[in-house]
């Protein structure tokens, strides 16, 4: 247990020194907080909710990756540590565990996992929808004229509306 | 520190059994056994179909790293028809191995290498022969082509092949989550049909949860016998009387359960019919052969050889199982519109007949099951076959109507499937009766008259569901039309349009066009209209329902593959 001591005064020393470092900014520093301040920008629309963070798919597929060779490593080390006593065994295993890795590693590198950059060849577009249409595709937006004082253009139904409601009138059609 | 320790172990590890490591006693005793158990000797040839599996699959990765994306169609297929086609033979030479030599423990006592293992790899690997030669066609229908599909096709039967030939729960264990992580991958496989992502992500979360009920079975297992192994287990038990069972008995349980749910026994079924719906069509059949096989291997090895003594517990949890099973899946497959729904249900009930087998818990009842599942894995790959064909492109038509008239216009392929669904109601000639006879024979033999009452009450029931597709194959295309009442419009934008071949949803069965069409004594399914056009059969196809037809007929009449499950129930 003796040889164990200095490891735990670590670790309490490094807890200590994160908690005091907090501690002492909360007490030491001023603090005045206004609602512009705490804001994300202090000019700019009020966020509503808070926002996703957004960054790119491309890194679950990086994380993946290095948990396979993250996962053979691991492998290999009490290999390693007890290589003498498993000889030749040890190491024909160890080589047909290493090969299995690298296959795919092979893989991942013909599939352009490890491709960084702006995305070159897209996916396999699928094919065209024959039962598209324009009257089932293309969204009807009101003329300018059509639209009703304050009111931001929308879409409306995609049937076709012979005459138009004058400008104005405001009240929906029962 | 530690080279030196090492240095010391090795000479102890050459000299010196187990118990005479004396290095600083107290400290490091168990380290040094561990040290020494490690010299395991591989005795490969116990594991042959399954290195063939997984060195094949490794060799059409790297193949495919190799080659141009997508430069050869039908390259992979053909090199897992090979693949599958050398494990099978290597199951041969195994069978004649074991048969030659007494059955054995192998690779640190943790595989049974005995005939019922090799029975198991051998119709793994005939169950992946059909599913290379079946998904080659759909695959490239649905634009899926690839090599992923191939190499998790492989990596999921040497799950399998392990989960057969385990001899203990871990192993059993490894190899039930090699299997089902591939499967999982398998459901979701159709990109661009969003039930088959929904079913796979339903198939990942229930069968994850099972894993994790298996798990904590064998857990309690262990910690009521305290070893892993089941051999050990049955001598543990049959030579102590534990004054507390109730660890053992639980842990027995969650071991039902968590293999249950992978055989899809009822009430462990939901998952089955979503899953089997969203597949693609060749892995579902793929899925129903190998999965429920490799299940049922995992429950004959826990009940039979574990828990042998334990027998009066588990048997009427498996008769409660059995009767619920059987039951449940003949009744809800008749309430079925979709195609691959009512076959989910179908199989669940036939998973019941193996169950009876297992109640029986004698030589019999195993063989039973055994030509059961061997005959079950050629008639349901050969009904998936057929129903990937009349499905049509993009899984457009499941519903029982796609089948309709299917006699009129493929009178060859009705002819087949017809075959197939009677072998799956137990006609005489076929070998669905057969095994449906053995399997209710046992239980007989067991005094279970009740089981074998229901048994055969269910047969009755599901006889109506597979009949009536039979009918509906050589009822007239015409039908519906004739009859059509004044809804037209709505029947008439459900046709086809020549020309476009417009995907249609099978929701719209429901449509009042569909429902006006159902009064003409099909029961109470409504039914569209059959979908126009040839339906073509690949060549591929074409093979595995030949053989599947071949088989279903040569099994139901003749004895050689009866004997040969017979062979199988010797276990260790």
């Amino acid at each position: 247990m003796d040889q164990y001591l200095p490891i735990v005064l670590l670790l309490v020393v490094a807890l200590a020194f994160a908690a005091g470092s907090f501690a002492a900014s909360k007490l030491l520093g001023p603090s005045r907080p206004t609602g512009a301040k705490t804001g994300p920008y202090e000019s700019g629309i009020v966020p509503q909710a808070p926002v996703a963070a957004r960054f790119p798919v491309r890194f679950f597929l990086v994380a993946m990756i290095f948990i396979i060779f993250d996962i053979e490593v691991i492998f290999l080390y009490p290999w390693a540590v007890i290589y003498h006593q498993l000889n030749t065994f040890g190491l024909a295993e160890m080589a047909a565990f290493a090969l299995v890795v690298f296959v795919s590693f092979a893989y991942l590198v013909s599939n352009g996992a490890l491709d960084w950059g702006p995305v070159k060849k897209l996916a396999r577009k699928a094919p065209v929808n024959l039962t598209r249409t324009t009257t089932s595709t293309v969204r009807r937006v009101p003329r300018p004229d059509q639209l009703i004082d304050g009111m931001s253009p929308r879409p409306v139904d995609s049937e076709p509306e012979p005459t138009a409601e004058p400008v104005g009138a405001g009240a929906p059609e029962a | 520190m530690i080279g030196l320790l090492s240095h010391t172990l090795v000479g102890q590890t050459v000299q010196a059994p187990a118990t005479g490591c004396q290095v600083t006693p107290g400290k490091v005793t168990g380290l040094c056994q561990a040290f020494n158990s490690l010299h395991i000797p591989v005795e490969y040839r116990t594991i042959l179909p399954l290195l063939v599996l997984s060195i094949g699959a490794l060799v059409l990765l790297v193949i495919s790293a190799v080659l141009p994306k997508r430069s050869r169609p039908g390259l992979y297929p053909l090199l897992t028809v090979i693949i599958s086609g050398l494990a099978a033979g290597a199951s041969v030479f195994q069978w004649i191995d074991v048969g030659n030599h007494a059955a054995t423990k192998a690779i640190g006592n943790q595989i049974f290498y005995d005939r019922f293992s090799v029975l198991f790899m051998l119709l793994i690997s005939v169950a992946t022969l059909f599913g290379a030669l079946l998904s080659d066609s759909y695959l490239q229908r649905e634009g899926l082509d690839g090599v992923e599909a191939y190499v998790l096709m492989l990596l999921a039967s040497t799950g399998a092949m392990l989960m057969a030939a385990s001899a203990g729960t871990i192993m059993l264990f490894l190899g039930l989550e090699i299997m089902s992580i591939a499967l999982y991958v398998m459901t979701a496989y159709h990109r661009r049909r969003a039930a088959s992502g929904e079913g796979g992500l339903k198939y990942f979360i229930l069968g994850s949860f099972s894993s994790a009920i298996f798990l904590y079975g064998a857990a309690l297992a262990y910690g009521a016998t305290g070893t892993t192994q089941f051999d050990e287990m049955s001598v543990f038990l049959a030579r102590t009387t534990l004054p507390n069972d109730g660890i053992l008995l639980g842990g027995m349980a969650l071991l039902i359960v968590g293999l249950g749910f992978k055989v899809a026994a009822v009430p462990f079924h939901f998952w089955s019919p979503d899953v089997y719906e969203a597949a693609p069509t060749p892995f579902t059949g793929y899925m129903a052969a190998v999965a429920k096989a490799a299940g049922f291997a995992g429950l004959f090895r826990v009940l039979l050889e574990g828990f042998h003594s334990q027998e009066a517990n588990w048997r009427p949890a498996i008769w409660l199982i059995a009767v619920l099973t059987l039951l449940v899946g003949s009744v809800l497959a008749i309430a079925q519109r979709d195609l691959k729904r009512m076959m989910a249900y179908s199989s669940i009930s036939q998973a019941g007949y193996v169950l009876i087998g297992l109640q029986s818990a004698s030589s019999q009842g195993t063989a039973g099951a055994l030509f059961y599942l061997l005959t079950y894995t050629f008639i349901i790959a050969g009904t998936f076959a057929v129903i990937g064909l009349v499905q049509g492109e993009g899984e457009a038509r499941n519903d029982l109507g796609a089948i309709r008239g299917l006699g009129r216009r493929r009178p060859g392929l009705a002819l087949v499937m017809l075959l197939f669904l009677l072998a799956q109601a137990g006609v005489p000639f076929t070998s669905g009766f057969l095994a449906k006879f053995y399997v209710i024979a046992a239980a007989v033999n067991r005094g279970q008259y009740a089981l074998a009452i229901i048994g055969m009450l269910a047969a009755a029931i599901a006889a109506f569901f597979y009949l009536r597709v039979g009918l509906l194959m050589y009822s007239s295309p015409e039908v519906d039309e004739t009859k059509e009442p004044t809804d037209g419009a709505a029947l008439a934008g459900l046709r086809p349009i020549p020309g476009f071949d417009t995907p249609r949803e099978p929701a719209l069965s429901q449509g009042p066009g569909a429902v006006a069409a159902s009064s003409d004594g099909d029961g109470a399914v409504a039914l569209l209209a059959p979908p126009e056009g040839r339906v073509e059969i690949p060549f591929t196809v074409g093979i595995t329902l030949a053989v599947c037809a071949a088989f279903t007929i040569f099994a139901g009449v003749s004895s050689p593959v009866l004997d040969f499950a017979k062979h199988a129930t010797t276990y260790f």
